[in-house]
């Protein structure tokens, strides 16, 4: 194995299974050039850990995003326009699905009993009732 | 805690809900925004507007994804912002020499160091590189958590920190070598 790969290895070398750290340690033992990688990633790895690990907030961080937040307009009431979309894409859902029905109702063989236009439109009319029910409740989600 | 900061939120009891989700948060958004930063100095400010935005977003927040998630698109979108404006405050101070120093002096300026200065040749690697070095060493080298805070694939995570981690190591290598023979 080229040391290229080896330094590859002591790259990863956290994650290594037991036989390949036992590998990667041989080389490094013999290979002045391996050993001086190993070296400098030690330098890299302990000063940017000293440097940036245990990274947190002062203790005056969380008073002084208060008091940018009370400072701050007032909260504005939300958009109703999810929920309009909301509305119509469940219409547009079930127009679809009645549509389908409507389509495929007359090419499917039924035995005994026989769907009808009427039956149809009972379908895309129970669809949109469904819709309208979901646009209600998010509708009554919005109110305080 | 999630669970009850959502639920706080479904209950429209924004105030209790922003209560919750500061402690809960802000360490990360800090992290986050120093690495993609690069500078502590404005990370220790941009949290805090960040926190003013989240809080005038929780009206609008409908559950469509996990509030962490939710919460660290907003930081990465701030930052994204904030790197625009201090890339177009360099391009000013091409001009402008008063500008230069003020924007040159934002925090690029490395403290001498016994030995080799593994920072200055940090400052020197592409943009994404120092960000992932940064949030690594930040989150106790956690792969997983680098990337779900970028939002980066993890394949992309591990290459850009092998191939940072590469060059650093080679960096110092040189600069003892150089020293060695002085």
């Amino acid at each position: 194995m080229a040391c290229a790969e080896f330094e590859q290895l002591l790259l990863e070398y956290p994650e290594l299974e037991n036989g390949a750290r036992a590998r990667v340690d041989a080389h490094v033992a013999q290979c002045s050039g391996c050993r001086e990688f190993l070296d400098a990633l030690l330098v890299v790895d302990s000063q940017l850990t000293a440097e940036f690990a245990g990274q947190e907030v002062s203790a005056s961080f969380a008073p002084a995003v208060h008091q940018r937040v009370q400072s701050a307009a007032p909260l504005a009431r939300p958009s109703l326009v999810p929920e309009l979309l909301d509305f119509a894409g469940w219409g547009a859902i079930a127009a679809l699905a009645g549509l389908l029905a409507w389509w495929l109702v007359p090419l499917v063989p039924v035995p005994h009993w026989e769907l009808s236009l009427d039956a149809s439109f009972a379908a895309v009319g129970a669809f949109l009732l469904a819709a309208l029910l979901v646009g209600i409740r998010s509708f009554a989600d919005l109110k305080d | 805690m999630e669970q009850e900061i959502r639920a706080c939120l479904y209950q429209k009891r924004y105030q209790e809900a922003f209560e919750r989700l500061l402690p809960e948060f802000q360490n990360k958004v800090f992290r986050l925004a120093y690495a993609m930063l690069g500078d502590a100095a404005l990370a220790e400010d941009m949290p805090q507007e960040i926190f003013v935005r989240i809080w005038k977003a929780l009206p609008g927040y409908r559950g469509q994804s996990s509030l962490s998630t939710w919460i660290y698109a907003i930081t990465r979108n701030a930052c994204l912002t904030a790197l625009k404006a201090i890339g177009a405050k360099r391009e000013v101070s091409m001009e402008a020499p008063g500008v230069a120093r003020a924007v040159e002096s934002r925090g690029t300026v490395s403290v001498p160091r016994a030995g080799v200065d593994v920072l200055r040749f940090l400052d020197q690697l592409p943009e994404k590189h120092q960000q992932v070095m940064r949030l690594y060493y930040m989150e106790e080298k956690s792969y997983e958590e680098v990337a779900r805070l970028l939002e980066w694939p993890m394949g992309t995570v591990k290459t850009y920190l092998h191939r940072a981690r590469k060059e650093l190591a080679e960096a110092v290598a040189r600069s003892k070598m150089k020293k060695g023979t002085r």
